[in-house]
């Protein structure tokens, strides 16, 4: 019977170590071409002057669309922080989802709002709309509030993009805070890529424990508190390293939904946004690259690397941990309803790598270290474990995953370096210690929870329609 | 009595062109570095001209004539608009919410000042 | 103390003694602890000392930066009944008082000076151009052509183009055909601004596509540079290179350049459908009323975003001799041509608006709504 043991220690030991290996193996190559891809940005745009797109008459119109749910608190420095962007052809479409609480009355009050008549081109089917208003105020002819029945976010969105009567849409999260240059970075991709872009994403930052006034980021500070803090490292390292990476070899599937820039054209060919998922952000990159294979057309989905969009993140383990549970089965409905993708070589690249590789790391990585965790104890309990292997093993991972995280850190460094204390920085570098052990079980943990939620049915955190649109980003390489 | 002037404009090196060279018209000058501070300041006091660029942070130029020019106290203090080439649309829209003036960078600080004193009522010193 | 003696020991020995003795998996796992660790803990040190050097230097960096500020604000404030030159040389000793020698200080006066030329003209401008000159910074500027970076490259010829040193308008000439994109771009965009005889050369031999980016800077520089001599542009709308063709479009119609107007009715048939929209868009801006035939005839084979543009094009002109067209267009299928004939209607004033009155009284509710979104004046598009 030992025998059996041993061996299977010997084989525990071993998917360990080849499982990691490949693992570690793919992230250095990732944050190789991530390095790559940040150098070349940054060199190609350090002699860019966006004043040019600003004034020109030429640049692409812009509509911004931003859904609201009960933000009745802090709507009004929100909006006029937006309508204080820097671009000249762009308006910005509110979208009421219903509200039970005063955001309408709040808004039409403040803005001098009037209902106006107008005509909507239903290109996407919605909830019913109640109203459309327009400002008695010129100073704010920009501004377009929709006033529709609940929906949810994806239903909002798609409500704004029949509104919408310009070329590109921005899609952000109406508590978000906007860099001023937003707009300007993000619309560059558009006007400077051999290939149709079909999207580009921002980089979004944490904005907990920084200074705020009117809806805008006055200086930015490292959280007081640990879990909004791992998150800025977490966040660093997803952005930087994992979506600039995929956005080198043109493989993103996600655009996060706090902050994305498309084409309408498409969106509303493919029938913009699926209120059947709470992955709704990913899903519409998914069945747009999808598109685009289907009809042969050459096409690229880019990130901007600069910090555009700072967003409060979940401060509690409990908030966090419902948030990442939700993200989770946002996953999984998106590579269900995608499955057919999976190596599928029709759709090249995306099928091949992307889709693969969401499957493998994002979805399945969690429960896979699970099970090894799982299989480990049961090990230990019967007494089959060498502890000194075991130790080496768990020490590689983890002095892999400092490592990691420290090249993030002087990614940001050698950036933008957004942390301009030089305690916020160590501090910074200290979550690089303290995250393998401390914040990353809790996001296994979190993750198998999703899972069990969503093969259980049980979507215990409200109905779709009733959830805010605290959906920020989705977790990344 | 000196006249007072708010500047409003967020590029350092404008602002303190443009604050140096009106103080020594003999102006008493004031300046923000945004549109947000600009509006507390002309709620705090009155002043007997407002030059401010278009593209501010937080409010933008537009609103702030709308401000100054729906308010019945400040209805009659001039506006002055600082623009880069190119935001003629803009422009137009300033002046339909009542705007004054607009100067179109790059200008010519002695043209600035001839229009200033034009604006201002009582003579400077 | 022992514990530690022991941990010491311990690691020593996993990495000596021990080492060859494991299975390899465990060797390569010790071995790739030991470089991760060796990398974190020079990265850390690398990021410590990077931002300790950069704290001095941006000490220092600020301490200067105030001399150079104050220094050129008080320019702004010299009289304005000096001629230039005495106001040059008054100025001159005060900058040459400076430490140029030290790159970084040189550096930044000649930022702040670049930044200041570019916000003022007139007697401001002109000083501080003499004051660029006759502190020999212009120098560097020209030797930055030579060097091998393309970014270095597009630094000189901006601060050349700043500068207005037309005498290096040959120099720069050589990069107008450069295969790095956006040093190309500068270049022509410079070159634009500089050259006295040819400024669009570039347009003739452009055999790279322009991306729209680059279009639309060089469209900026074109139109807001004084003194350019202007062409005629409808010498480039038979180009090969469709980016070329767009640039020109979009050029003669900031030019109301009527001449083109034969030429871009051909272009009416162009099998790139962003050229054959700008063209159909350019004849309403300029209400070309004469080939207002050719924009009906062509309509019906179109494929809806064109058809879009015909019908706002026929808006813009606005003759009435299509209203009837326009009219029918009000019953299509689509919802969006729909809308956008009775903004073309709405345009031709008031005949326009007798006839929205009248589709209003007698037509389907969805019209109808349409016809009053149209006439909301709180409503642009």
């Amino acid at each position: 019977m030992s025998l059996y043991y041993f061996f299977f220690e010997e084989f525990l030991n071993n998917a360990i170590f080849y499982y990691a290996l490949i693992v570690m193996f793919s992230y250095i190559f990732l944050t190789f071409l991530s390095a790559v891809e940040m150098k070349s940005y940054l060199r190609k745009n350090s002699y860019v002057d966006y004043k040019a797109i600003l004034v020109s008459p030429h640049a692409p119109s812009v509509s911004i669309l931003a859904p609201a749910y009960n933000e009745e608190a802090s709507i009004i420095d929100n909006v006029r922080s937006l309508l204080s962007l820097h671009y000249s052809n762009f308006e910005v479409i509110i979208i009421n989802d219903g509200s039970s609480d005063n955001s309408m009355a709040v808004l039409i009050e403040h803005f001098g709002l009037e209902k106006v008549k107008f005509a909507l081109n239903e290109q996407i089917k919605t909830k019913p709309l109640r109203g459309i208003y327009k400002s008695k105020d010129p100073a704010f002819s920009r501004l377009t509030v929709v006033d529709k029945d609940n929906g949810g976010k994806s239903d909002a969105l798609n409500m704004g993009i029949n509104v919408s009567g310009k070329d590109l849409i921005l899609c952000i999260d109406v508590d978000c805070i906007v860099e001023q240059d937003a707009i300007l970075k993000m619309v560059k991709p558009f006007l400077d890529e051999g290939k149709r872009v079909i999207a580009t994403g921002g980089v979004v930052r944490i904005a907990n424990s920084c200074e705020v006034r009117d809806g805008r980021l006055i200086s930015v500070n490292m959280p007081d508190k640990i879990i909004p803090r791992f998150q800025v490292l977490e966040y660093i390292r997803a952005f930087l390293m994992g979506r600039m990476a995929w956005s080198r070899l043109n493989g993103l599937l996600l655009i996060s939904g706090a902050m994305g820039l498309f084409d309408k054209e498409i969106v509303i060919k493919v029938g913009g946004y699926n209120h059947n998922t709470v992955g709704e952000d990913m899903e519409l990159v998914v069945r747009m690259r999808r598109y685009m294979h289907d009809q042969d057309l050459r096409y690229r989905v880019v990130y901007t690397p600069d910090p555009l969009c700072w967003t409060e993140s979940p401060s509690s383990a409990t908030i966090l941990g419902r948030q990442r549970n939700r993200w989770t089965r946002g996953t999984m409905e998106v590579l269900w309803l995608h499955k057919d993708l999976f190596f599928n070589p029709r759709y090249g690249f995306l099928g091949l790598l992307s889709y693969p590789y969401w499957f493998f790391f994002e979805w399945l990585a969690p429960i896979l270290e699970f099970v090894g965790l799982f299989c480990f104890i049961i090990m230990a309990i019967m007494g089959y474990i060498n502890w000194e292997f075991s130790l080496i093993l768990f020490s590689m991972v983890y002095f892999f995953a400092i490592m990691l995280s420290t090249i993030a850190v002087l990614f940001e460094e050698m950036s933008y370096q957004q942390y301009t204390k030089g305690s916020d920085l160590f501090r910074l570098l200290g979550m690089a210690v303290l995250e393998p052990i401390i914040y990353h079980p809790l996001t296994v943990y979190w993750a198998i929870r999703g899972n069990i939620d969503k093969l259980t049915g049980k979507t215990s955190w409200g109905t779709m329609t009733r959830t805010g649109f605290k959906t920020k980003i989705k977790q990344a390489a | 009595m000196i006249s007072k002037i708010l500047i409003v404009e967020d590029e350092v090196l404008m602002l303190k062109a443009l604050e140096f060279r009106l103080r020594k018209d003999g102006y008493e000058v004031h300046t923000a570095a945004d549109g947000a501070v600009a509006l507390d300041l002309i709620q705090a006091q009155s002043f007997d001209l407002i030059i401010t660029d278009i593209m501010l942070p937080f409010v933008g130029g537009l609103e702030i004539v709308s401000k100054v020019k729906g308010n019945p106290q400040t209805k009659d203090t001039p506006v002055i608009m600082l623009s880069a080439v190119g935001l003629e649309n803009i422009v137009l829209e300033a002046f339909q919410l009542g705007a004054d003036d607009f100067i179109t960078k790059p200008f010519n600080l002695s043209e600035l000042s001839i229009r200033v004193r034009k604006h201002v009522k009582q003579p400077s010193i | 103390m022992n514990s530690i003696y022991s941990v010491v020991d311990y690691l020593r020995d996993l990495f000596t003694t021990r080492l060859p003795y494991f299975p390899s998996n465990i060797r390569s796992a010790l071995i790739i602890i030991l470089f991760c660790a060796i990398v974190f803990a020079e990265l850390y040190m690398y990021i410590a000392v990077r931002r300790i050097r950069q704290n001095a230097a941006k000490r220092k960096k600020d301490k200067w930066n105030d001399t150079i500020s104050n220094l050129l604000a008080n320019i702004i404030i010299y009289g304005d009944d000096d001629d230039t030159e005495t106001i040059i040389n008054h100025f001159l000793p005060q900058f040459k008082k400076l430490p140029l020698y030290r790159p970084f200080i040189k550096k930044m006066l000649t930022k702040e000076l670049l930044e200041y030329h570019a916000n003022f003209i007139g007697k401001t401008a002109d000083v501080l151009r003499g004051l660029y000159l006759r502190l020999n910074l212009h120098k560097e500027a020209i030797a930055k052509l030579k060097s091998n970076y393309w970014e270095k490259k597009i630094e000189g010829i901006r601060e050349i183009t700043q500068m207005n040193l037309r005498t290096e308008a040959e120099n720069i000439l050589q990069f107008t055909d450069e295969e790095n994109g956006q040093l190309r771009m500068e270049a022509q965009a410079a070159f634009v601004k500089l050259s006295d005889d040819n400024p669009f050369r570039f347009l003739d031999r452009a055999r790279e596509r322009i991306l729209d980016w680059h279009q639309l800077v060089l469209f900026e520089v074109i139109t807001k540079t004084k003194n350019v001599q202007i062409p005629l542009f409808s010498k480039w709308l038979s180009s090969k290179n469709d980016s070329v063709v767009m640039l020109c479009l979009k050029l003669v119609n900031h030019y109301q350049q009527w001449d083109a107007i034969p030429l871009m009715v051909l272009l009416f048939k162009h099998e790139n459908l962003k050229i054959r929209a700008r063209a159909i868009e350019n004849i309403g801006k300029m209400e070309a009323e004469m080939v207002e035939e050719n924009l009906f005839e062509m309509y019906f084979n179109q494929p809806i975003e064109i058809k879009l543009n015909v019908i706002e094009a026929l808006g813009r002109i606005s003759s009435g001799n299509y209203l009837d067209f326009l009219k029918s267009r009000t019953y299509s299928e689509n919802f969006k041509i729909r809308m956008a004939a009775l903004y073309a209607i709405k345009l031709h004033g008031p005949s326009g608006e007798d006839l929205l009155s009248k589709i209003y009284h007698d037509s389907t509710f969805q019209n109808r709504s349409i016809v009053e979104h149209v006439l909301d004046q709180r409503i642009k598009n």
